[in-house]
């Protein structure tokens, strides 16, 4: 067997074994995605009832929310690894450590996209958003983002897992180096929402993909570091 | 270490001269900007120390390249040493920018200055590096984690640039190229001069730094080594 | 001083060219305490050892350490005269670890946990289904194959883990505590595993304070105490370099 095949049958073996278990459950999709609902309608409370200045602040709430559901997201995810000493057998395994991080992040895609695929429309009725022609380049933003920030989560939280303080850890070091994440992303939806009246749509999703793909490669080539103990 | 203790002596003794006789040149000789009165004189330490801050963390991020490629604790004492030196040229650039922000833009934070948002991100990217070293316990575990911190870290900050720059460019005009606040001043040479004699003293004084705070890592690791080799009675 | 080594050898074998384990100086510390200080031993292809000693002795440290998922502080360890701390991937496919933890997902069935250990140990995809039938039906769990292990009692989560261990083919076996939760009928069929592994020459490493439970012979016990070789016992104990008197003293004591 090639080695490109046996890292394919392990991305695949890491991320269906997560899908398996969790659509099984049912935790993580429903508790996310409970989650960042409550947490769009919580910022509702916070901005007071203004409709104009709520529909200015939503794409910007929609991505908070979004981050803050896809931390629970990464995390549960670890924790799977964390619970039983299973991230140990995992790194005992002879598979490639970059197919391994491949499979954690491609495990958490599904699981962000389902979460953009509510707190979406629950934006629009909440804070009385007109999404109409606008949503193919939401949809784009959305993927783009879930991806780049199923590269770092997934990085991070592995990272942290067996850390002191992980909890506080995670979201310290990730929320910074996804900054730039959120920015384009906030900005994508702003101007998708717009009507793209100064066509930046495209260079913002341009920037995603180019975080997505530069995270993602220095995450499968470090990844053995958060493996190694 | 001791062969080398005077020349290091030396450069730091140079380091505080320099920029002693620099603090004077850019107080006293040259004259008040045309548009930012002496608010400018700020900018002769907050330029040098922005040129070190992001100089530190690209070698911080190469030292832990090398750390994880040849896993030789100097280049963890020399990430560290990097990491540490750059976080306070980078307190020290934020502070400088906000206070030469208030009185020329009127205000200490500018969101649209994308070096300003920029470094604010440095600053935490790089804590979170020092904390990370802070919570593992075990030496080569921390040299590795922290190593995949600041290189990921480092990835990052172009990105942050690109896109802070891109949100002042796209969405605003430049709000604050204000012609009122553009530097004019009435001696360009002096003011070329202090600039340059300050950044000297500070390369002086970042090279002083750098060498002392690697000597001080690489005497804490051989001291951890040696105090658990006497731990477990197994001799070096 | 000399460093003391202590040789375990199945009687009757003769010693081989590369050992199948050998440390040297072997030392690991937490926060600064020792958990296991400068062990030397050298253990011989088939032989069965045993590692006794009180809980934070050291027995889990040094088994994580063989099993490549842990890196010492000090000291080397060669497997089959690899370097398994400079080049553990190498050393890892010949390895079978049953740790302290099952490793298992509770989500998952006992099958589908197998499949994804066979998958990702490269096991060829037309041996996964197979070779994990062969493993259930041998620890007796066959008919809860398709059951969630998040509701096995802590016994059959052991035997589920032991199947996995059944999938590859190790040249080492390393079991740490194995006996925990076990019923009878489980440390008898541990007591076959462990002839069948005699039999094969493969060798066998076991943590565990509960070892007058097992039947099957044991070549070596190494005591461990606050992570030191305190007592060496058994029929195989072939040599030791001289060095620690206390451990010559102990020899004759052999209980085994």
């Amino acid at each position: 067997m090639t080695e490109v095949t046996s890292d394919v049958r392990v991305i695949i073996a890491v991320a269906g074994k997560d899908w398996r278990g969790e659509l099984r459950s049912r935790q993580l999709p429903i508790g996310a995605a409970f989650f960042g609902a409550v947490t769009l309608f919580v910022f509702g409370f916070a901005l007071g009832p203004d409709r104009a200045a709520l529909a200015q602040a939503a794409p910007g709430l929609l991505w908070l929310a979004l981050i803050l559901a896809g931390m629970l997201v990464v995390s549960r995810l670890q924790q799977l690894e964390t619970d039983d000493g299973a991230g140990e057998q995992l790194a005992l395994y002879p598979a490639s450590r970059g197919a391994i991080y491949l499979g954690k992040v491609t495990a958490a895609l599904p699981f962000l996209l389902l979460l953009g695929a509510v707190l979406l429309p629950a934006t629009a009725v909440l804070y009385s958003v007109v999404i109409g022609p606008a949503l193919p380049a939401l949809v784009a933003t959305i993927v783009l983002g879930s991806f780049g920030f199923a590269a770092v989560g997934t990085f991070y939280a592995g990272l942290t897992a067996r850390m002191r303080a992980r909890e506080i850890l995670l979201p310290l070091l990730l929320l910074p180096v996804i900054a730039p994440l959120l920015l384009a992303a906030v900005r994508a939806t702003v101007a998708a929402l717009a009507g793209d009246p100064f066509s930046e749509v495209a260079s913002w999703l341009g920037l995603l993909a180019a975080f997505d793909l530069v995270m993602v490669a220095v995450g499968a080539a470090t990844y053995g570091t958060v493996l190694e103990e | 270490m001791n062969r080398a203790a005077l020349p290091v002596r030396l450069l730091g003794i140079a380091a505080v001269l320099t920029i002693g006789a620099a603090t004077w040149y850019g107080l006293f000789v040259v004259p008040p900007d045309l548009n930012q009165g002496d608010a400018q004189r700020i900018l002769y330490i907050h330029v040098a120390s922005a040129w070190h801050a992001f100089f530190s963390f690209g070698l911080a991020a190469a030292a832990s390249v090398g750390w994880l490629i040849w896993r030789n604790p100097r280049f963890d004492a020399a990430a560290l040493a990097f990491a540490e030196v750059g976080v306070l040229f980078t307190v020290s650039t934020i502070w400088a920018g906000m206070m030469w922000g208030k009185p020329v833009w009127g205000t200490y934070w500018q969101w649209e200055d994308p070096r300003l948002v920029t470094t604010a991100l440095l600053l935490a990217l790089y804590l979170g590096y020092l904390l990370v070293r802070r919570l593992t316990d075990d030496p080569v575990r921390r040299a590795t984690r922290a190593a995949a911190v600041a290189i990921i870290a480092a990835v990052d900050i172009p990105i942050v640039h690109f896109s802070v720059t891109w949100w002042r460019g796209l969405h605003q005009g430049p709000t604050f190229g204000n012609p009122e606040t553009i530097l004019n001043p009435p001696a360009p040479g002096a003011f070329v001069t202090a600039l340059l004699f300050m950044l000297f003293g500070v390369i002086l004084l970042w090279a002083w730094l750098i060498i002392r705070r690697y000597q001080l890592a690489r005497l804490e690791w051989i001291a951890e080594e040696a105090a658990q080799r006497a731990a477990v009675g197994v001799p070096a | 001083m000399p460093q003391t080594t202590i040789f375990v050898r199945p009687p009757g074998v003769p010693e081989s060219a590369p050992a199948a384990v050998e440390t040297r100086e072997l030392s690991r510390l937490f926060g600064g305490g020792v958990a296991l200080g400068g062990l030397s031993i050298r253990i011989e292809p088939g032989a069965a050892v045993m590692v006794e000693g009180s809980n934070g002795a050291g027995k889990t440290t040094l088994l994580r350490i063989l099993a490549t998922a842990l890196r010492p502080s000090f000291g080397t360890v060669l497997l089959d005269g690899i370097d398994a701390v400079a080049t553990p991937e190498r050393v890892r496919p010949r390895i079978g670890l049953l740790g302290h933890a099952t490793a298992l997902y509770d989500d998952l069935t006992a099958s589908e946990n197998l499949r994804f250990a066979a998958t990702m140990s490269g096991i060829p995809s037309p041996d996964v289904e197979p070779r994990i039938g062969t493993a259930l039906a041998r620890v007796e769990m066959a008919s809860t194959a398709n059951h969630r292990v998040g509701g096995f009692s802590a016994g059959m989560r052991r035997r589920v883990a032991l199947a996995r261990l059944l999938l590859g083919h190790p040249r080492l076996v390393l079991l740490d505590e194995p006996l925990t939760a076990l019923d009878a009928s489980a440390v008898d069929l541990l007591d076959g595993l462990l002839a069948e592994w005699a039999g094969q020459g493969t060798t066998v490493v076991i943590a565990s304070h509960l070892a007058d439970r097992l039947g099957a012979p044991i070549h070596g016990c190494l005591q461990l105490e606050n992570g030191r070789l305190a007592r060496v016992s058994g029929p195989g104990i072939a040599e030791v370099v001289p060095g620690r008197e206390q451990l010559a003293a102990a020899l004759p004591s052999a209980s085994w």
